[in-house]
């Protein structure tokens, strides 16, 4: 009879409102972690199937917090390999990949006309989040080995090698062409995710004041089974 | 009855207090268990809200931000032996907080409330803090052999942001090399990310050790991406600037030619 006045009293307060800023966050017991004080649900008179089960309030506030594990720290991982080569057949690319960071004024560090930068500071190629090669356009007069990256097409394939000396080979799903100061940063550089390597470089007019492009053109690409 | 009446007041302080699930979404609360052979009962309103909880384990907290946690106690797991009686417990509506239940300087049971620094982090950097939650005296942090943090005490918190990379750390008593109390240990310093460590245990019983959690997503992505200076089509093939200088040389050669014939 108790469980049933704080049953009714609870869904009379859900039904005013009164949890209804909490409603979000109250899980279905189903998916709650169990706690040793919890009382077995309570049926709910009427309820219908598929209706989350209500349980006795005991365990509201333990309803609404959830284990995460140790604190306790493991060992370090492995590191894990990182890119040194790149080769797109359907461009004739093929070229060797440095680590690179972050320019003085926030912009990405780019290598010279030949050579293929890695964001070190974000993922490695396959990894989860974004992996991204930037190479450039033209460089001091020179093409750029990333010259012809607007003509990738979906479905191009891309091949990274490691420091490791293994390999791994990536489908282009999508490419795009951006506003420079509409690059979406975010996705671009996420460091969780779907792994995604992206492939980044130039394009648009050259404006020749500020002697640089108005847009990027990115190429997005996803890992191929072994 | 007594009871219900209990849990009818403890809902009605749960709903009086329930803030708007903005501010809860940005509040973040764990609590970390930090007093290690100790499995403990977390005890609130009355009733066991998380039991056995296990040196090292952590509670996401965070849905009960903005709340009250009446008359919170901290039991020797599965008997009435309070260790901490830690009253009424406001939590914090909003931030990113670490509640640790660790021992203080003399070696009692107690609670710690730290606030998380998450401002944005500098590309290229991590930001690593060290928290002295241990039965200890003061200690120096030392960071690849050379003292990054001197004089740290219970219950306190320093922090530094640090170049991507591995550091070898160890804790020493302040302004000795030796006995090591903790490591030496290799800590990830990972771009964006907050390690957190906590120094906990007792040093009378010898189980002084390191905890650490860590919060990613500070970071800052490189503002652009430029990837050309110069338009393209300019680039002159390397056998076609040959070919150009020996044109040149020839004509050069050819009016010098026609000038001695002139002259």
């Amino acid at each position: 009879m108790k469980h049933s006045l704080v049953l009714v009293f609870l869904l009379t307060l859900s039904a005013c409102g009164g949890f209804g800023a909490q409603e979000s966050r109250v899980e279905p017991v189903a998916d709650s972690p169990v706690t040793t004080t919890t009382t077995a649900p309570t049926p709910v008179a009427g309820s219908s199937a598929g209706t989350p089960e209500i349980t006795d309030p005991v365990s509201e506030l333990a309803r609404r917090t959830r284990p995460l594990g140790t604190a306790i720290p493991e060992p370090l991982e492995e590191t894990t390999p990182t890119p040194v080569g790149l080769r797109i057949d359907s461009l004739g690319v093929a070229g060797a990949v440095v680590d690179v960071g972050v320019e003085p004024n926030g912009e990405m560090e780019i290598p010279g006309a030949k050579e293929i930068g890695w964001y070190r500071f974000g993922s490695s190629p396959g990894e989860r989040g974004s992996a991204v090669l930037a190479a450039h356009i033209a460089f001091n007069g020179r093409d750029g080995v990333f010259r012809n990256l607007d003509d990738i097409e979906v479905g191009d394939i891309v091949e990274v090698s490691y420091d490791d000396g293994s390999s791994q080979r990536f489908r282009v799903t999508e490419t795009a062409q951006y506003a420079k100061d509409e690059l979406p940063v975010d996705r671009v550089f996420a460091k969780d995710g779907t792994p995604e390597l992206t492939l980044i470089t130039c394009g648009g007019d050259f404006n020749r004041s500020l002697r640089s492009y108005d847009d990027n053109v990115v190429a997005y690409a996803t890992p191929l089974a072994p | 009855m007594k009871k219900f009446i209990t849990l009818l007041t403890a809902a009605l302080v749960m709903a009086a207090l329930a803030v708007p699930v903005s501010a809860q979404e940005e509040a973040r609360i764990h609590l970390i268990h930090g007093i290690p052979d100790t499995p403990v009962d977390v005890v609130a309103g009355g009733d066991v809200v998380f039991g056995d909880f296990q040196f090292g384990d952590t509670q996401d907290l965070s849905a009960l931000a903005g709340e009250t946690l009446v008359g919170l106690q901290v039991r020797l797991a599965g008997t009435e032996t309070v260790a901490i009686d830690a009253g009424d417990t406001p939590l914090p509506a909003s931030g990113n907080y670490t509640i640790i239940a660790h021992l203080d300087e003399a070696g009692t049971p107690t609670l710690a409330v730290f606030e998380n620094d998450t401002s944005s982090i500098d590309a290229g950097e991590g930001r690593l803090i060290v928290r002295h939650t241990a039965q200890a005296p003061a200690v120096d942090v030392k960071a690849n052999g050379a003292v990054a943090f001197a004089g740290l005490t219970n219950p306190n918190s320093v922090q530094a942001d640090l170049p991507v990379g591995t550091i070898s750390a160890e804790v020493v008593p302040a302004g000795a090399d030796e006995p090591v109390v903790i490591g030496p240990v290799d800590l990830p310093i990972d771009d964006g990310s907050a390690l957190i460590v906590y120094a906990v245990g007792s040093l009378d019983a010898g189980s002084v050790t390191a905890l650490t959690e860590s919060i990613t997503g500070l970071g800052t992505a490189p503002t652009a991406v430029n990837t050309g200076n110069s338009p393209v089509g300019t680039s002159i093939p390397a056998w076609a600037a040959g070919l150009g200088a020996l044109l040149l040389v020839g004509a050069v050669s050819t009016r010098r030619s026609l000038f001695g014939v002139r002259g």
